[in-house]
């Protein structure tokens, strides 16, 4: 097959004599091109092996693979076409009502449903979304959906005032329905006119053209999305786009509302639009011998120019009564000789597999009159594009006048203009493009002036001149016609039971459908949607949505402006996951030590925002890791830890609100260990606070909490006005942890400071010069038990630092540990870490850290102090207690159950089998009855059904190893 | 041949000035309770008031997801014996629920993740309901497509796989129950919004609404998202903050995915309908709003998290995303309550995202509970006062933020 530069692959499929594109989805009828826009799924196909493509938007390149979707064999003789036989036994949501009994055969009726529902075939190993797929972000003071007369005239007032106007156009070129009108208009055809009106709209400097765009959507704040698809000039694929809209001017236009009438969906009927451009964008003849039923003025338009070109026209119905035709139109017509009728339609399409006559019939009288033809150009007037503005949350209502849905109130900052508002007349719809236009610079107001100075240039445009400018627009588009008389054809004449005139085209939904969900019960169009499935395809809304309601509407007995649509749903036109994703997305933090630690073998694991080293080397158990700092020397990267410096007059309040113990106590010089608890007095956060001076304080935090905890201080203090400041030090300052018996000899050998036990004691925090010029801050602290000094210092000098503790530390035979053997580490030390040792269920006293409460203070507040007392003696609480697995029993795991027969009393946090202690602990929560030493308690284990590991253990204290803290204070 | 022969699902009943049992709430909840009321108590004097039309909110929004593998043994035994109602109201209703009995998978994408798993796999097979933890290459060959590989930012450790699970056509349930009450006598009005509810000497006398005022001797407030809003309007302030949950849906395929999985690390779950989309969920918005606006950011999100956990999902186009409320209590567990310190007063809410999969078990309860005023011993666990008390349900490990701090 071939085609020409800026042939869609539906154009190009069609000019190569292509009339069937693919297989309905219930009854697997034959469907040909109906559309140009993807309104629906009929030209879906499978394009370069990705399925569910739209023929009809996506451009033709040079070898393309295309093939058919969703058919048994060829479309043409598709094996699955019986099923249209059979419409009168699947009436509308007729599975919920079968298939049920009896319930044994429902899964093998289930999987039957479940293979001819969808369409596309997706292959799982697939490489998709190939090409560059970016993203581009950009504020514009105006963002202008759609690029026809109206936009372009909307994006030029509004350029004038020198307003940064950004322009999405959905088609390859700007224009919209006037690029391929003929009609002269003051002297010119008005494709001509859209073309200088193009060149300006592209000369403005300060309006950002993009075509092949669509946009996706308006969301709060007027966020506009969009897609770009890219051509081979451009360097991506696909773009997607989020512009931040100070204002938004609609002006989508019009499609065709479709004409509902029996054997309406057959290939060879197809709206007005896409016969007119298949012979005017594409130069395709669209049929030899073609008949209208129309409803309005740009149906019998087309039907004068396709005339004009040569091809037949049988004849042309209007649905309007004679005299509601536009003068010039209907003398064009006349002086043709191409039979009229005015006040009919077509009644039904003849043909299966192509369309090959018509019946017309009179939509009042009785007479009916067969034709012969094989192109059915039919609708029923033309419906607003009125997905943009639904998305906006603007409010529609059903005109009785344009008989469609226009805005009753849109929201700040939104306007629309052209086509879609019913207008017709060339000027008057390029006149509400600068109404809207010079309608949002106004509504810029100032920005316009300031934005225009700040930018170099004076603006040509004042605010007062444009607000001068818009009444001027107003009084120009008030002089012009306004909207003319919309039909209000609800549907075709004799539609009878309306068995296959389809109202929705992606799920088969039928006229005949729509009073079977009535029937049900299922009156308003958002449950005949839900029931009966219109408008959930991939066309959406487009060819059902308004059709729908007023069919509901007219089945009521209802006048037709109660005629309430569903409910349009983003986004407008479907943007591919691989466009939305983008690149890669992968954001984490390295700490500074991420390359010395890689150099050692580490293995990185995420944690949080962070790749941490997990363990170094092949061994995940961590045992040499955990020998080495019990017994030698090991350090650690600690740098995601939470460091925060907090100063000035209240600074000392503000910790007394947020940590649960007397912050008074601090001591300049040493660290105070403490918590954070939340209003349910469970725990949030612990680490250290350090006086350093008058009103000056150094703490850290978990690294879970690290990005949370500046906002924690102000919301909990947000009532009191305390001056204080709080800074976040934590990617500013890295910090490793030297632990282990031999850590101070390591110590030694890089500074000079006296680090000796008696000067520089279990708790101390000191400021340090190590390797002769880096100044540290020095923490004696002892999470994983052992004499340890963590070392705080600014990031750039932690690999320095690393370095040097690595080298003085050779003798020792120093090597780093990471998460895993800290956390094993800090286990048997019964040092609990949050999330880990506590959850929701607990509070700071359940998991045994109530003595750091200052429980006799009420002046400060503290935040979870009430809660703590409600529930400090409460029965059947959980609580922390420690285990020791018996001897020979099966190890439990982490997660494990504490159970008490059949009832679950509890679950093991953390359990290891510990080369130092022996034996096989655990930190458990349990239930308050059974949390006393010496209970023997009994785990279990199900990982899957029949798969029960159970062993006993003894309750102890979780102080496992060093219990009276000899070592860390050593 | 019934299918073939349209009748209405439900009546469309007179309004009656009172009724024994007014129901605030015509979504799954209010219709099962009212249905079960109606069938299992004989209380068939009983109106269900909806604002919109049946299944407007939180019914019919939901991503009809079911399973039973919560954490907690309390949970797990309500949600288990929801998950075994479907066959059964599908039979009782004589009306397709199209429960697509096809398992769940979360994944898992830390050892910490994994750990948790563990103890829900126990808690479930401890209780009777089918859990088990799979490795990464178990959890491919149940989700053929799955990338097991290191190249995710967070790699899949593995999975707590439930058989028991499955999804639900959501509208079928709602119309289903519909049906089913109407049937045993109930009365529904759609159109219907309550605006006020009238108390005398500490009992409920009625409801005031847009249709005139309503006399009843039993309420209940079954108002999904909107619950606290509705107890509002009697002064009682409940624990939940209402916030918006999107879901989205691609084209439609031929089935690929036979499972539903759900990932804790990337917020997204995701099942292919049985008409052949993938639906899919995403966290919540973190404002406390009333608005379903859907935001471009979740749609973003989505597509990069479905494009890392399975890269041929690339290839696939979302059609149509939407939103509704999740009314978030603090432990994520629902408060079904008859003692809010007003005779005849029943609430049923703060049910979070996981409203539609307990729908007829809630209702089942509420209505034992509503027709004999005695908690049932299932719902104690549920109670109001909890929050009070501090004895959060641990329904979820970690502490939650929902809106305001804490």
């Amino acid at each position: 097959m071939t085609g020409y530069a800026g042939d869609t692959v539906a154009s190009a499929l069609y000019g190569a004599g292509v009339r069937i594109f693919g297989r309905s989805l219930k009854y697997h009828r034959p469907r040909g091109l109906y559309s140009m826009e993807g309104e629906s799924a009929n030209t879906f196909m499978s394009i370069d092996g990705i399925p569910n493509e739209c023929a009809e938007t996506t451009e033709l390149r040079a070898g393309m693979a295309i093939a058919p979707q969703n058919v048994r064999g060829d479309p043409r003789r598709d094996r699955f076409g019986f099923l249209n036989a059979f419409d009168r036994l699947m009436p509308a949501g007729f599975y919920y009502h079968l298939f049920h009994r009896p319930q044994f055969l429902w899964p093998l009726f289930q999987s039957g449903l479940r293979r001819m529902a969808g369409t596309g075939v997706l292959d799982l190993q697939g490489d998709y979304g190939t090409g560059v797929r970016t993203e581009r972000y950009l504020n514009a003071d105006v963002v202008v959906v759609g690029g026809g007369p109206a936009g372009m005239a909307a994006a030029l007032a509004a350029g004038e005032s020198g307003l940064r106007v950004c322009l999405f156009e959905r088609r390859r070129q700007l224009g919209g329905q006037m690029s391929w009108r003929v009609r002269d208009f003051e002297g010119e055809p008005l494709y001509r006119r859209a073309e200088a009106l193009a060149a300006r709209v592209r000369a403005a400097e300060n309006v950002k053209v993009l075509t092949r765009s669509l946009a996706t959507g308006v969301w709060g704040e007027n966020l506009v999305t969009g897609f770009t698809v890219g051509t081979e000039d451009d360097p991506f694929r696909e773009c997607h786009w989020e512009c931040r809209a100070r204002t938004v001017v609609v002006a989508a236009g019009c499609m065709d509302r479709p004409l509902v009438f029996n054997q309406n969906d057959r290939p060879g009927v197809m709206q007005v639009g896409t016969a007119w451009r298949l012979a005017r964008t594409y130069g395709i003849r669209p049929g030899k011998s073609v008949a209208f039923s129309v409803a309005d003025d740009l149906g019998l338009e087309a039907a004068i120019d396709l005339d004009d070109l040569g091809v037949r026209v049988r004849f042309i119905a209007d649905a309007r009564e004679s005299g509601q035709q536009d003068r010039a139109v209907f003398q064009a017509l006349s002086d043709r000789a191409i039979p009229f009728f005015p006040g009919c339609a077509v009644s039904r399409a003849v043909g299966r597999k192509r369309v090959r006559g018509c019946v017309l019939r009179s939509l009042k009288g009785r007479g009916s009159r067969r034709f012969h033809c094989d192109l059915l150009v039919a609708n029923a007037g033309m419906q607003p594009r009125i997905g943009t503005l639904a998305t906006a949350n603007a409010r529609l209502a059903y005109c009785a006048h344009t008989h469609g849905y226009q805005p009753t109130e849109l929201p700040p900052g939104v306007f629309v203009a052209g086509s879609m508002t019913g207008l017709r007349d060339p000027r008057s719809i390029e006149a509400s493009g600068r109404v809207a236009g010079y309608g949002a610079a106004v509504w810029c107001g100032d920005r316009a002036k300031s934005g225009a100075r700040a930018a170099g240039r004076g603006p040509s445009l004042s605010p007062g001149r444009a607000s001068r400018a818009a009444e001027a627009a107003v009084r120009e588009a008030k002089a012009l016609p306004g909207p003319p008389a919309g039909c209000g054809i609800i549907h075709a004449p004799a539609i009878g039971r309306g068995a296959k005139a389809f109202v929705d085209l992606d799920e088969d939904g039928t006229y005949k459908n729509v009073k079977e969900s009535m029937a049900r019960g299922l009156d308003v169009p958002e449950l005949a949607k839900r029931f009966a499935g219109f408008g959930l395809g991939p066309g959406q809304y487009r060819v059902a949505g308004q059709n729908l309601a007023m069919i509901m509407a007219d089945l009521r007995g209802d006048p037709v402006e109660t005629a309430h649509a569903t409910t349009v749903r983003p986004p407008l036109g479907a943007p591919s996951i691989a466009t939305l994703a983008g690149p890669g997305h992968d954001v984490h933090k390295r700490t500074p030590l991420h390359a010395e630690q890689a150099a050692r073998g580490a293995v990185f694991r995420r944690a949080g925002p962070w790749q941490r080293a997990r363990h170094f080397g092949d061994d995940p158990s961590c045992r040499d890791e955990i020998r080495n700092v019990r017994t030698n020397v090991g350090i650690l990267d600690s740098s995601p830890l939470g460091k925060f410096r907090i100063h000035g007059p209240d600074a000392l309040k503000a910790l007394q609100r947020v940590y649960i113990s007397d912050m008074r106590k601090t001591r300049p010089g040493s660290c105070k260990y403490s918590a954070m608890c939340n209003d349910m007095g469970q725990l949030m956060d612990d680490g250290v606070v350090v006086n350093e001076g008058p009103d000056d304080y150094y703490f850290t935090t978990s690294s879970a909490r690290a990005g949370a905890t500046v906002e924690w201080f102000r919301f909990h203090t947000r009532h009191d006005g305390w001056d204080y400041n709080l800074v976040n030090l934590t990617d500013a300052l890295g910090s490793l942890n030297i632990a282990g018996p031999n850590a101070r000899r390591v110590l030694e050998r890089v500074t000079g400071a006296n680090v000796s036990n008696e000067a520089f004691p279990y708790l101390a925090c000191r400021r340090i010069t190590v390797g002769g010029g880096v100044e540290a801050r020095c923490l004696r602290l002892g999470f994983v038990g052992e004499l340890s000094f963590e070392l705080h210092a600014p990031a750039s000098c932690v690999p320095y630092l690393w370095d040097l503790l690595m080298e003085a530390g050779a003798d020792f035979r120093v090597r780093p540990f990471g998460l895993e053997a800290q956390n094993c580490l800090r286990a048997e030390k019964g040092h609990v870490i949050i999330g880990t040792e506590s959850e929701q269920r607990v509070t700071l006293t359940d998991i045994g850290m109530g003595w750091m409460w200052d429980r006799e203070n009420t002046v400060s507040k503290k935040v979870g102090a009430p809660a703590l007392r409600a529930c400090e003696r409460q029965p059947g609480r959980l609580k922390l207690v420690g285990l020791r697995v018996e001897e020979g029993a099966k190890a439990p795991r982490d997660g494990t159950l504490v159970v008490d027969g059949e009832k679950i009393v509890g679950y093991v946090c953390t359990t290891r089998s510990s080369e130092t202690l022996g034996w096989q602990y655990g930190l458990a929560l349990v239930h308050r009855e059974h949390a006393f030493p010496g209970r023997r308690i009994h785990l279990c284990h199900e990982e899957k059904a029949g798969g029960r590991v159970t062993s006993t253990a003894f309750v102890i204290s979780p102080h496992f190893y060093d219990p009276r803290g000899q070592r860390l204070r050593s | 041949m019934s299918w073939l022969r349209p009748s209405r699902l439900w009546r469309a009943a007179p309004l009656k000035r009172h009724y024994e049992v007014v129901i605030i709430g015509g979504g799954i909840h209010g219709l099962a309770t009212a249905y079960y009321l109606a069938r299992t108590h004989g209380i068939r004097d009983v109106a269900v008031l909806e604002s919109h039309y049946i299944g407007f909110g939180g019914s019919g929004r939901n991503t009809a997801i079911v399973r039973a593998n919560q954490r907690t043994a309390e949970n797990v035994r309500l949600y288990d014996e929801g998950l075994k109602l479907w066959p059964v109201l599908t039979d009782e209703l004589d009306f397709n629920l199209m429960f697509f009995n096809c398992g769940n998978l979360n994944l898992g994408h830390s050892e910490a993740a994994m750990n948790a798993f563990r103890m829900q796999a126990s808690t479930h097979n401890l209780l009777g309901v089918k859990s088990e933890l799979l490795d990464p290459q178990q959890c491919a060959d149940v989700i053929p497509g799955l990338d097991i590989s290191d190249r995710l930012a967070f790699p899949i450790h593995g999975g707590l796989y439930h058989p028991p699970g499955g999804i639900v056509r959501h509208d079928a349930v709602v119309w289903g129950l519909a049906k089913g009450a109407s049937e045993h006598g109930v009365h529904i009005h759609q159109g219907c919004e309550v605006r006020g509810i009238d108390t005398r000497e500490g009992r409920v006398t009625g409801v005031r609404t847009s249709l005139g005022a309503i006399g009843c001797k039993r309420l209940g407030i079954m108002a999904g998202g909107y619950g606290s809003a509705v107890a509002a309007m009697l002064g009682i302030e409940l624990p939940i903050h209402p916030l918006t949950i999107q879901a989205m849906v691609t084209h439609p395929f031929k089935p690929f995915l036979h499972h539903v999985f759900s990932s804790g690390a990337y917020h997204v779950y995701a099942n292919q309908t049985l008409k052949g989309e993938i639906a899919t969920g995403a966290h919540m918005d973190p404002q406390v709003n009333y608005t379903t606006d859907a935001t471009a950011y979740y749609l973003k999100h989505q597509a990069e998290a479905l494009s890392e956990l399975m890269p041929a999902l690339r290839g696939v186009r979302f059609m149509r995303i939407w939103s509704g409320l999740a009314d978030m209590t603090p432990d994520m567990a629902p408060i079904m309550e008859g003692e809010l310190g007003c005779d005849g007063l029943y609430l049923d809410a703060g049910w979070g995202y996981f409203g539609f999969k307990s729908g007829p078990v809630a209702g089942k309860y509420m209505a034992e509970y509503m027709s004999s005023g005695e908690r049932p011993e299932i719902l104690r666990a549920f109670q109001l006062k909890r929050f009070l008390e501090g004895r959060y349900s641990g329904e979820t490990a970690s502490v939650m933020k929902y809106g305001h701090w804490d």
